[in-house]
């Protein structure tokens, strides 16, 4: 599959999801708007994908065990 | 009281109500007057909040006759965006419709702060709905309409911080507080002719603040220069204990004049799909940054920027707001785009948000180790003038524009100012923006003061005001 057929296709069933959660409250050009959306997104996650990490690379985020004072 | 106050810097005011020269009060009402009659040209203002501040101002009053002065934002009015709450039945309304008439019972530690150091509270400024957050592709995007440039009132203003850019811009407040999650401060700021100061993920605390990024939203000053800004800093700046964000590094704002000499970095081709005006600007700053310095290119490695602060955006957003979204409410906003789009991020997996903070990490390091042997990287502050009011806000955030620059300064949590340094199209201002290493607020500082006192588009205001 080609990079752009890959990305159409991911789009689809983002988009598909979409539409089975908020289809009824979207008229076609919403949809529209929607898929384009979808299409960034797609864009933006397989350009993340694309670069390497090792496992060691954790998420840049804090997370501290919690225990009330005192 | 003399119309010279009105686009008189927050220094020079403060030392006019030390001296007793300027009398609170009389300020207070000045800045209202002009809130009043001025703020609907601009829809810079949400609520005028004339009781609160003229009860500010006569404690203000009371408190420096009495010998007890508390420092250069005594007396001092100022207006917040309106994402931060304020308490006493004063409307706190993020932009939105749906939240119009919504009031809060506390008041956000940066309102809270700011009364400390004797400020007036004299507005809660316009801003975009939910802080852009939905995906807004229009200036056209909250219940009190456009915010309008004071350059150019066919203009926006910028967003999202648009009535805290307005407001100072056409001298209706001395300072405001704005809010940045990627441009929000810069992008106000560098439309109206402003210094406008993100600081440091961390320095300041969002408490009572609206949440649309947990990681990615700060709070920081628009002004009228950059010192202006430094002072206002060091007044909101310091941990709290209700945003554990906040870092226990105490921040003293250095504003001495120094004769010491800058080290700048510019990315290569920063200026790649900027407007003609708006490079040509730059070239200019250049020119005045190799008098105070070394200007040296630098490169960042090759990584999807501008995809990793995207992602978090888009992710974090959609949970912050999950409850909008997710009852239909969002049909109520203003922009029509701004009814649909966060559908779309219903469909961001997991694995991609996390792969984003993983290289957000990366970023973080690379940018520092760039930074370590620099005092700031220096770039355009927008890459193009002010949007007319009917156009396309083109933005990074949706992938419309490139922005590497607002990318790893808000991904990695960089401080950056911006301060004017032209005039491109349509009359409307550009902008440069200092960005510097984490913690490194009075460095950058000193470099946009540096900056400042050998130009003058600062003390130019625009003639519409």
């Amino acid at each position: 599959m080609s990079e752009p057929e890959a990305v159409r296709a991911e789009v689809e069933t983002m988009l598909a999801l979409v539409r089975e959660r908020y289809g009824p409250r979207l008229d076609a050009e919403q949809l529209a708007g929607v898929r384009t959306a979808l299409e960034g997104i797609v864009q933006a996650a397989r350009a993340l994908r694309a670069v390497r990490l090792t496992s060691a690379e954790e998420p840049a985020q804090p997370f501290a065990a919690y225990r009330a004072e005192p | 009281m003399a119309d010279d106050v009105v686009f008189a810097p927050v220094r020079q005011l403060a030392e006019g109500i030390r001296a007793r020269r300027l009398s609170p009060v009389e300020l207070a009402e000045t800045f209202l007057d002009r809130l009043e009659r001025l703020g609907p040209r601009y829809n810079a203002v949400v609520t005028v909040t004339r009781a609160r501040a003229l009860e500010q101002a006569r404690r203000a009053a009371a408190e420096i006759a009495a010998g007890r002065y508390r420092g250069p934002l005594h007396g001092v009015p100022y207006g917040a965006k309106d994402l931060l709450a304020t308490s006493g039945g004063i409307p706190t309304t993020w932009g939105a419709a749906p939240f119009r008439d919504r009031c809060f019972d506390f008041d956000a530690t940066v309102v809270r702060r700011l009364e400390e150091a004797g400020a007036v509270l004299c507005a809660k400024l316009a801003m975009v709905e939910l802080a852009g957050g939905m995906g807004y592709r229009q200036p056209n995007a909250a219940f009190t309409g456009p915010g309008v440039n004071p350059w150019n009132r066919e203009a926006w203003s910028g967003g999202s911080s648009s009535g805290s850019g307005s407001a100072v811009a056409a001298g209706l407040v001395p300072f405001a507080i704005g809010s940045e999650t990627w441009g929000s401060i810069l992008s106000p700021a560098g439309n109206c002719g402003l210094a406008g100061l993100r600081p440091t993920y961390g320095r300041v605390s969002r408490h009572g603040a609206m949440a649309l990024c947990w990681t990615l939203d700060k709070l920081g000053p628009l002004a009228l220069t950059a010192d202006d800004c430094g002072l206002v800093l060091e007044a909101i700046a310091g941990p709290d204990p209700a945003d554990r964000t906040t870092v226990d590094r105490p921040f003293r704002y250095d504003g001495a004049t120094t004769s010491r000499r800058f080290r700048f970095g510019v990315l290569r081709d920063i200026t790649d799909g900027c407007e003609a005006e708006v490079r040509e600007s730059f070239a200019r700053s250049l020119e005045i940054l190799r008098g105070l310095g070394t200007v040296e290119e630098v490169t960042l490695p090759d990584l999807p920027y501008d995809d990793i602060t995207r992602t978090i955006l888009f992710a974090e957003a959609a949970s912050a707001f999950e409850d909008l979204i997710e009852s239909g409410a969002i049909a109520e906003l203003t922009a029509p785009e701004d009814r649909y789009t966060a559908y779309a991020r219903d469909a961001i997996l997991a694995k991609d948000y996390l792969k984003a903070l993983r290289l957000r990490g990366v970023m973080a390091r690379e940018a520092d180790r760039v930074l370590a042997s620099l005092d700031a990287l220096v770039a355009p502050g927008r890459s193009g003038v002010a949007p007319m009011l009917g156009g396309e806000v083109r933005s990074a955030i949706r992938g419309s524009a490139r922005d590497v620059m607002g990318a790893v300064g808000n991904g990695a949590g960089l401080p950056a100012v911006a301060v004017p340094n032209g005039f491109g199209a349509r009359g409307l201002p550009t902008s440069l923006q200092f960005m510097g290493r984490a913690w490194e607020e009075n460095t950058i500082l000193a470099a946009a003061r540096a900056y400042q006192s050998v130009t003058d588009w600062h003390r130019r205001h625009p003639a519409d005001a």
